[in-house]
């Protein structure tokens, strides 16, 4: 393809519209965890130790501080509660779509003015959910399903549409945030010629522990499977990428297109992934990681397909609601 | 509304053809940054005091064991000489290539590390802390313990298991010890009759399945104890 008709493509992929449900979905789930992790913070009693300065009551010497606790005078208190309560009131905000973009700016940066002071206490889900606030403030997130939309419009639901690439851009941050973890994850104990101990030695480390794991020795060769799993789900992200890409030009002839679609390769990654989540909430305390990637899964879909598994989650719960008790 | 459309049918003005120019160059601008600073680097792992811990060591073992089972001939110190020269020159030509992008990763929050769970730790450390009260020392905390829960709360915390892992290692040794003195500070206010503190690490290899099974594990040692006096 000349680089004439490439960026042709790459303008027209640009100029797609669509409903704007994923975003809005986005939206909220990312809010709320932001607001989740800010307020455990504070609850723990973390917050005041890791976020303030040594000089101030906090445990260490905090120097290398995000640009705007610089501007405003370093992690003092007067300055670290104030940013404390902006993020975690822009993030209601956000949740219920006041201010659009401009409210996920300032989410963004007095999150991560407060959560980049000690980079020690922290984790990738930090880096995550920073991520998704800029990608909120490039996106019309507050299209639908928020107050916004019900000022503009009289009601909850919009019907503009919106530019898809902003969800493009959600699709491709999730898969390199998967894809270069799984990149990097040369150890032996991962890596094919090695035992694929590693989630069983992982289990192990008492750091992510929510309970005794030393039970996994009983089922060691599922540990084994499992590591294989997701060793490999990670290394070949690329073919959820192309899953994507089929799925975008579904049009198009092609046998491995076919083959993709019949089976639906998109939806198997995201099955895989949200399942490896929920088994880590579940065994190890990694913060609100799970919940963080969790919350870019709406992106991965279009709003026709989450209103469909919306209508078939609710007519489940329905018929298990109306089905006759069973009487002796 | 259709899930996916492709609008814009109608002629664009000559502000919006040249927004759209310029959005779709931001757009790519954006990919190229993201994508360029996600590519694999070790961060805060490249010191050569950390690699002599017996975790990254084991590693060094097998994959030279490996490499020699493919006939490449090469002691774990030469692999490790390599490899250390290899990832300089990779972090000198990544810190050059993302320097453009700098501004927009530090405003935009746009740092993309993801360095999570790329080896299990064979050697981790499990953090103590004890208060002497007449003259005995008494455990109040243990990592992951219900019997030793002194500021469980805080010490279980994500954020702050995430701090002790690292000070686990010796290359955070400084903070660790403004961690302890944080921690005599809590010490004092709680435990009124205590003299003195006491924080510690307990390393050890963590044990096989089979270990596990036949009730073998492996016995561990105290490092990094620090103390502090609370009167």
């Amino acid at each position: 393809m000349s680089p004439a008709r490439l960026w042709g493509a790459w303008l027209a992929l640009l100029d797609r519209k669509e409903d704007g449900l994923p975003l809005a979905m986005v939206r909220i789930f990312i809010a709320l965890t932001v607001l989740m992790t800010l307020l455990d913070t504070l609850w723990a009693g973390v917050a005041e130790a890791a976020w303030i300065d040594v000089e101030f009551g906090g445990y260490r010497t905090l120097s290398a501080n995000p640009w705007l606790v610089e501007l405003l005078g370093g992690a003092r208190p007067d300055v670290v509660w104030p940013l404390f309560g902006v993020a975690v009131v822009s993030s209601v905000l956000l949740a219920v779509g006041v201010g659009g973009r401009v409210t996920a700016f300032v989410c963004l940066q007095t999150f991560y003015g407060v959560v980049g002071l000690n980079m020690h206490a922290g984790g990738s889900y930090d880096e995550l959910l920073s991520n998704a606030l800029w990608l909120l403030v490039l996106s019309p997130s507050t299209a639908t399903h928020s107050v916004d939309c019900r000022l503009r419009t009289g009601s909850w639901v919009g019907r503009e549409p919106v530019a898809s690439w902003p969800r493009y851009l959600f699709i491709l941050q999730l898969m390199l945030c998967y894809w270069t973890t799984g990149l990097q994850k040369v150890s032996a104990y991962w890596t094919p010629g090695g035992d694929f101990s590693a989630l069983y030695f992982i289990f192990q480390q008492p750091s992510w522990q929510r309970a005794d794991m030393r039970w996994v020795a009983h089922v060691f060769p599922l540990t084994q499977f499992a590591t294989l799993v997701t060793w490999l789900w990670e290394v070949s992200i690329p073919l959820w990428v192309l899953a994507f890409y089929y799925r975008l030009t579904e049009e198009r002839e092609g046998r491995l297109r076919a083959l993709f679609l019949r089976y639906d390769v998109r939806s198997i990654y995201a099955v895989v992934g949200a399942s490896f989540h929920i088994v880590v909430h579940l065994t190890m305390n990694v913060g609100p990681f799970s919940y963080a990637t969790l919350a870019y899964y709406p992106a991965l879909f279009t709003a026709l397909e989450l209103r469909g598994a919306g209508d078939w989650l609710r007519a489940k719960l329905t018929r298990t609601a109306e089905e006759p008790v069973a009487t002796p | 509304m259709p899930a996916v459309s492709t609008p814009n049918e109608q002629q664009p003005t000559p502000a919006g053809a040249a927004w759209r120019q310029v959005r779709a160059v931001l757009v790519a601008l954006h990919c190229i940054a993201v994508i360029s600073m996600a590519m694999p680097a070790p961060g805060g792992a490249l010191r050569r005091s950390a690699w002599q811990d017996p975790t990254v060591q084991g590693e060094f073992e097998a994959w030279t064991d490996r490499l020699n089972a493919l006939g490449a001939g090469i002691t774990k110190d030469e692999l490790e000489d390599a490899l250390w020269e290899i990832t300089k020159t990779w972090l000198s030509a990544r810190s050059t290539a993302l320097a453009p992008f700098q501004p927009y990763y530090k405003y935009a929050g746009t740092v993309q590390s993801w360095r999570m769970f790329v080896a299990p730790h064979r050697y981790p450390t499990r953090i103590e802390v004890a208060v002497r009260e007449a003259d005995e020392w008494r455990t109040v905390y243990v990592a992951r313990s219900n019997e030793y829960t002194w500021n469980q709360r805080f010490f279980d915390h994500d954020r702050m298991r995430a701090a002790v892992f690292r000070y686990g290692w010796r290359s955070f040794r400084s903070t660790y010890y403004q961690f302890v003195d944080h921690l005599a500070r809590e010490a004092k206010r709680d435990f009124p009759e205590a003299t003195a503190l006491r924080v510690r690490f307990y390393k050890y290899r963590t044990a096989s399945a089979e270990e596990v099974l036949t009730h073998r594990e492996p016995e561990g040692q105290y490092i990094f104890t620090r103390q502090r006096a609370l009167k």
